[in-house]
């Protein structure tokens, strides 16, 4: 005789941080909507015209509030997905482990020339 | 003496014996001052109120790892987890017995079988952890061959694994880990973090039949980094981080049993 | 022969896959959305149809579709397939894999053709 009480399909609504982390899940639903775009995009590339059609819908007031969720939902799985990073594979060199702030902070520090080379190449260096 | 404070709790009851089909909650009134811990809270009511409660304890310092107990909804050993912690919020001093929301609910480890009151089948648990073998496995050193340069250990070896060596098999983190909530044969988190720890053991030889626990689905595998589990444990384990450290090594074994026909660790090879 | 693969399964290849696209998601993603979805499409920069183009006609087009589009699918499959068990839907097991991971791989062979025929 006892009792347990079967886990039902909503579990993650119960505290918050299974709410969190069910939002880190949900990242990928904007980046979905994202790849689907950016296919669309690399397949208009064959010429101008495919091109400029592909232009408006990206500047479709609906697509730009779409991309701008995938823009934040890049972020926040930025911010969850560092910080794993030196608890699955911590650095140790000898004795001496890599303080876990250093690895998380050189993430962050490659996002950022990510974005500076990204811009810098599609203005050809005319900032 | 001024009077003490009082708060309500809400205790989660089931007696299979009495007929229960499932838990039931019992509201009671308790005193409480700064140093009542949870644990104080259930020996007020066993003594006081209803002595046909049941729960574990032995320690009192969290060491023991018995007194495992939902507060709340969230996993805590009733002895390190205080009322001063869930009234404070709503001003010290207060009589809360004034308005009777209780201010703690405690309830049974969720994900386990429970079997009467507070009291969880940990046998759930610990099959798992008898599974991976959480003792140094070294052929060479038997009872008759006492070799003591086996067992030496300089302190860079002994880092390498101490943080998951402070387990005390309390099973918060089973009651935190929604993947073992699913499925009760995933062999989850304290488990896995002591198969790594024997495996990050420079004594230890036992790596290869530990590996063939980890590298099945049920293994390391099902874990999906929820990261729970490290927070609701007790001392600082992080067994989240040892799961996600066993899938690289599981990676490596399987990787290194394919082209190799046997696994890492194999002491037969 | 049965010995050696006993007991194994693609779980390692899918976490890897998932675990190099995370980190695509994170590092390279930001920017790719930031310039291409909302900088360009506001005017804030412009981006020229033939620069672009012969760009991306060379080996980095290949290297793009791989890193930004194909890795982060099988991020997003991985992701998917689990979050689907999370919430018990589907029928688990091998079936919601063999949906998740065979999108990224038919998005994975768009990726390619496209820059194939570019
Ligand atoms: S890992 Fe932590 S939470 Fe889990 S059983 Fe050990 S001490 Fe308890
Ligand atoms: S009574 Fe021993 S850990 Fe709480």
């Amino acid at each position: 005789m006892s009792y347990k009480p079967e886990l039902t399909g909503r579990w993650w609504l119960k505290h918050g941080h299974f709410k969190r982390y069910m939002l880190r899940e949900a990242t990928v639903i904007p980046l979905v909507f994202l790849l689907c775009s950016l296919l669309a995009g690399v397949f208009s590339l064959q010429d101008v015209e495919r091109f400029s059609q592909w232009q408006a819908y990206m500047a479709h007031p609906l697509v730009i509030i779409g991309h701008t969720v995938a823009l934040g939902a890049a972020l926040y799985h930025a911010a969850t997905f560092f910080v794993l990073f030196p608890r699955v594979m911590p650095i140790r060199i000898a004795n001496y482990t890599l303080p876990a702030r250093l690895m998380v902070a050189g993430q962050w520090a490659a996002v950022l020339a990510v974005a500076l080379l990204c811009l810098w190449l599609v203005t050809g260096g005319r900032v | 003496m001024t009077q003490p404070r009082t708060c309500y709790v809400d205790i989660s009851r089931y007696d299979p014996e009495r007929g229960d089909q499932y838990p039931t909650m019992q509201r009671v009134q308790v005193p409480y001052d700064d140093s009542t811990s949870v644990l104080d809270v259930l020996q007020y009511v066993k003594e006081q109120v209803d002595s046909s409660l049941s729960y574990r304890w032995s320690c009192r310092m969290a060491i023991c790892g018995s007194c495992g107990v939902m507060v709340n909804g969230i996993p805590k050993l009733g002895c390190k987890d205080f009322v001063r912690d869930y009234v404070a919020h709503k001003g010290v001093g207060r009589d809360h017995a004034a308005n009777d929301a209780p201010a703690l609910t405690i309830e049974p480890l969720a994900h386990f079988t429970g079997e009467r009151d507070l009291v969880v089948n940990m046998d759930e648990f610990l099959t798992h952890l008898e599974a991976v073998k959480p003792y140094i496995i070294d052929p060479a050193s038997r009872p008759n061959n006492p070799s003591a340069a086996t067992h030496s250990q300089t302190p860079a070896q002994l880092a390498r694994y101490q943080q998951f060596a402070n387990c005390i098999n309390c099973g918060l983190c089973y009651a935190a880990c929604p993947q073992f909530g699913l499925n009760p044969e995933f062999v989850g988190p304290a488990a896995i973090a002591l198969a790594h720890r024997y495996n990050l053991d420079s004594r230890d030889h036992g790596k290869h039949e530990r590996m063939q626990v980890l590298n099945t689905h049920d293994g390391v595998w099902s874990c999906t980094f929820v990261g729970f589990c490290s927070d609701v444990c007790p001392k600082g384990v992080d067994p989240a981080a040892a799961v996600n450290q066993g899938k690289v090594e599981s990676a490596k074994s399987m990787l290194i049993q394919l082209f190799k026909g046997s696994s890492i660790g194999d002491s037969r090879s | 022969m049965k010995q050696r693969i006993k007991g194994l399964h693609l779980e390692p290849l899918w976490w890897g896959l998932f675990s190099a696209g995370g980190v695509c998601f994170a590092v390279l993603v930001p920017s790719v959305v930031l310039v291409f979805g909302l900088l360009w499409p506001l005017g804030v920069v412009d981006v020229s149809f033939t620069t672009l183009q012969s760009w991306y006609q060379s080996l980095w087009g290949l290297v793009f579709t791989a890193v930004v589009i194909s890795l982060p699918a099988f991020h997003a499959a991985h992701r998917i397939r689990h979050g689907l068990h999370d919430m018990k839907i589907g029928y688990g097991g091998s079936t919601t894999a063999f949906v998740c991971y065979g999108s990224a791989m038919v998005v994975t062979a768009l990726g390619v053709i496209a820059w194939w025929s570019a």
